[in-house]
């Protein structure tokens, strides 16, 4: 990313006297920053602060769910600012304009690119306060700031003897002109960046700290359950609480928009006064469907409308045509749900000033909008104070929870904590979209000449823009919040230009193949559906890379020759292949009962290739041993690539093994951890990660590791027993 | 019912009904949330506890089950302020991910350890499996437990030398 600094560093007299420095992207402002002469702290920007007693503060504007953005930003500030990074305490940022993503113009974590669109602001923003430290020094000694140098939080004298604490230096400093082009530091002096730190969040989370959001506790706090339709889209006609409100503790029961509200005293009451409410439900505008309409639906749809063309290289039809054969498949894949372990929860207070939501969520300013819309509040009433998550994968920037927790404090007037059941979590997510694809080939010889994908399945975009839409237009009165979602065109460039949801990693075929045909039928069966860790990539993977395992095969060849001969235009393909080849050992014997997979697949910029090697073992299938090749661009830390990289490939083996959310007459026959299993220790492969070395600009690891597992695990199988499975979850006999 | 507990040492009693689960009990009665609530049917592991010696999945086990007992939480593995070994292996090798279940990770490794000086590879992930982890850091636990057996085993041996 490139940014004139002066674009985005605005420099004014403050009130208190001091310097007020706003660090920010262009058209944003509001945090306030400067030199506070009461404290003597000194704000350069929206990300720090350093006090006059040496402490740094950093205002962590993504939120850390596992992925390791505590870690991972706090390292970029750390490494041009000269502190340790153990050294800085990072905040969750409150919603303001500045903390949001460059990319969605919204406050949010995910799709991978925390590091990737704060790479260059945040060594930026510490290389300036650095520059500054050292020019206050500079001028306290009467020395030139060229002779100075930073180190572990103290600007050094040129004599090699004197230093001075940046705490002793931040009101000078504040005084300092801020620096037009702070030069970062050259590769080769990073002390941090590239290294294994550890995690800094690692030990609060080994010694069970409250830092979660189901761990927040306020003074005369209550707790609160809600049963919501069993239908998705039904609504409440009548309930009876009579039985419920003689149970000990129950201090109300009502409805709200998404069901009905228990409040006790305590949780446990809560549940169990919850059983007692009886509910009669209106399923006039509930959803019907089972799964085995769904893919019914997709396979009219696909053969009703051939969708619309996503790109088209060469001439498909031509190269059909002239083809002396055609290869095809298709390929159904089901919804999957978040299961994060930490349910959805949150705490709201709801007084005269406002209401306070304390929350696990990766979108606060979304939960701005879930809260105003539920209570009486414009959304600059509404605070959100981020948590850390248990896990997110994408859930949690549906803030649904919020918007129950926000209804039932307007109600209750005093601090309301609800908190979800596996069994809610489960059967009220937004699902992975099931989605259809159908695939074709034309090759003549053995070479393939076209490629035609058709996606069948919804957009989800559709299903985010009731929320996302006011927190782009704030100025939009309270009012139009529903027609502003709902209104799908309207939506539509929104959020994004184009809701790439369905068609990511499918667009984007890489290999040398001369006519192209890739489309997206859209359909939606009305069934809820959001993004999930890797989102159109975790199914359009397993598509395209089990479809090009298909034509190798088809045309008698070694997966890896197949693909390599086809992509030796794409040099950071063919290196993440290659060496991943190497790692696994591919085509040297591998032992009894047990055989290789393969897949390559860029997603979020990151490049993967994955070797699984599989068996069948008692009736159940057994991953041996995964390995992965990653090119991510620079490494900001080592370690966590490596854990992102892994829990993605138990993530995605999860979905390929076990992953199933069916319905029933619209409702989720799932409820817990039995019927929707997660990979346990027993069952994890050894997993080996090479990674790139690289220069280049870094880009995400969350979510990559995830889409190659899944075809690559089918893959194997395939080379295992000889047959295909075109369905997913994968199972052990076909 | 009012409950009598030893609770990381410290006799404490509760007012609730009998059949509360001992993970409210920890977490909102007596304020310790390092225990966490995940499934509530003891399928994930994330609220285990140590009650009389025996880790136990908290969130099924109503409070009148652990009545007298000996509970040990997450918190109680800290001695004055000191880290457990395996609290001190788990920042060692960074295996914290979201980390809502590495207490209860922590808590089944414990049991394992205090019961096996020298535990296997294999007695390590019998110990662990029932405790699920969504963010796939499993490996990272499997050696962090393992660092800590070795230190014991480097430690006895210089007691032995």
């Amino acid at each position: 990313m490139t940014m004139n600094r002066r674009d985005f560093l605005k420099v004014t007299a403050g009130t208190s006297g001091g310097l007020v420095i706003s660090l920010s992207l262009p058209g944003c402002a509001g945090i306030q920053t400067g030199y506070d002469e009461k404290s003597g702290d000194w704000k350069p920007d929206a990300w720090l602060e350093l006090t006059a007693d040496d402490q740094v503060y950093f205002t962590l504007a993504r939120v850390e769910m596992g992925q390791g953005t505590y870690t991972g930003l706090t390292t970029l500030i750390a490494e041009e600012l000269e502190v340790a990074p153990a050294g800085i305490k990072p905040r969750f940022a409150p919603v303001a304009s500045e903390y949001r993503n460059p990319l969605y113009k919204l406050q949010l974590t995910g799709g991978s690119i925390s590091v990737a669109t704060s790479w260059q602001p945040l060594r930026v923003a510490g290389a300036s306060a650095r520059i500054m430290l050292i020019n206050a020094a500079a001028s306290v000694w009467e020395v030139s700031p060229g002779d100075c140098r930073a180190a572990e939080g103290r600007v050094m004298h040129p004599n090699g003897n004197d230093s001075l604490s940046y705490g002793r230096l931040v009101e000078l400093a504040a005084k300092q002109k801020v620096p037009d082009e702070p030069a970062l530091k050259p590769r080769s002096e990073w002390k941090y960046i590239g290294k294994n730190r550890g995690r800094l969040d690692a030990e609060a989370k080994s010694t069970g700290a409250p830092i979660y959001g189901i761990d927040v506790e306020l003074e005369g706090m209550v707790f609160a359950v809600v049963t919501r339709p069993p239908r998705y889209g039904a609504r409440v006609r009548s309930f009876d609480d009579s039985e419920a409100r003689k149970l000990p503790g129950v201090l109300d029961v009502f409805q709200i928009e998404r069901g009905v509200a228990v409040v006790a005293d305590k949780y446990w009451r809560a549940r169990k006064a919850q059983d007692a409410v009886t509910i009669e439900w209106d399923n006039s505008e509930a959803l019907s469907v089972s799964n085995d309409q769904v893919f019914d639906s997709y396979h009219q749809a696909a053969d009703e409308d051939p969708g619309e063309s996503e790109r088209r290289e060469g001439d498909y039809n031509d190269a059909v045509e002239r083809a002396e054969r055609l290869v095809e498949a298709s390929y159904e894949q089901p919804y999957l749900a978040h299961a994060t372990l930490e349910p959805m929860n949150a705490t709201a207070w709801y007084r005269d000033s406002g209401i306070e939501v304390w929350a696990p969520t990766q979108a606060p300013d979304l939960g701005r909008i879930a809260a105003a819309r539920v209570t009486d509040l414009s959304p600059d009433n509404v605070t959100i104070h981020t948590t850390f998550l248990g896990g997110g994968f994408g859930r949690r920037l549906t803030n649904d929870y919020i918007e129950e927790a926000s209804a039932v404090a307007f109600r209750m007037r005093k601090p309301v904590k609800l908190i979800w059941s596996r069994e809610e979590d489960t059967r009220h997510d937004l699902y992975r979209p099931a989605m259809l694809h159908r695939m074709q080939a034309s090759v003549s010889g053995d070479t393939v000449t076209g490629w035609h994908h058709q996606i069948v399945g919804p957009q989800i975009l559709d299903w985010y823009v009731r929320n996302a839409a006011p927190a782009q237009y704030p100025w939009a009165p309270k009012f139009l919040y529903n027609t502003l979602g709902r209104v799908g065109l309207m939506a539509e460039g929104i959020a994004t230009p184009k809701d790439h949801s369905a068609i990511e990693g499918a667009i984007e075929y890489p290999y040398r193949v001369p006519n192209l045909d890739i489309r997206h039928t859209h359909t939606d069966p009305g069934v809820p559906v959001s993004w999930w860790r890797s989102v159109g990539f975790s199914h359009n993977g397993f598509a395209v890379e089990t479809f090009m395992d298909e034509l190798a095969s088809e045309l008698g060849q070694d997966p890896y020759r197949f693909r390599r001969s086809l992509i030796d235009h794409e040099p950071r393909h063919l290196q993440v292949l290659d060496r991943a080849i190497a790692l696994s050992q591919w085509g040297k014997p591998v032992a009894e009962g047990r055989a290789r997979g393969l897949a390559l697949y860029r997603s979020f910029g990151t490049y993967v290739a994955q070797v699984v090697e599989a068996s069948v073992e008692a009736g159940e299938i057994r991953v041996h041993k995964v390995a992965c090749a990653v090119d991510c661009g620079q490494v900001v830390n080592p370690d966590i690539v490596r854990d992102q990289i892994e829990g993605g490939v138990i993530f995605g083996l999860t979905a390929a093994l076990y992953g199933d959310i069916t319905f029933e007459e619209g409702q989720v026959k799932q409820s817990n951890f039995h019927d929707y299993p997660l990979m346990r220790h027993d069952q994890r492969p050894e997993v080996m990660v090479d990674i790139v070395d690289s220069e280049e600009a870094p880009t995400g690891v969350g979510e990559p590791g995830v889409p190659p597992v899944i075809p690559a695990l089918g893959n194997a199988l395939f080379a295992l027993s000889g047959k295909r499975q075109r369905k997913l979850p994968l199972k052990a006999q076909v | 019912m009012a409950v009598r507990l030893t609770v990381n040492g410290e006799k404490r009693t509760v007012e609730v009904e009998s059949d509360t689960p001992l993970l409210w009990v920890v977490r909102d009665e007596l304020g310790l949330k390092g225990t966490k609530f995940g499934c509530g049917k003891g399928l994930c592991g994330a609220c285990t506890v140590h009650l009389n010696g025996q880790p136990v999945r908290s969130c099924s086990t109503p409070v009148e089950m652990a009545e007298g007992g000996d509970v040990i939480t997450i918190e109680g593995l800290t001695t004055d302020g000191d880290l457990h070994p395996l609290q001190l292996a788990w920042v060692e090798h960074g295996v914290p991910q979201c980390g809502y279940c590495q207490s209860g990770q922590i808590m089944s490794a414990a049991h394992l350890l205090q019961h096996n000086q020298s535990p296997s590879r294999e007695d390590i992930v019998a110990a662990v499996s029932g405790n699920l982890c969504r963010c796939g850091t499993y490996s990272r636990i499997v050696a962090a437990v393992e660092s800590v057996v070795e230190n014991r085993a480097a430690q006895s041996s210089q007691g032995e030398a």
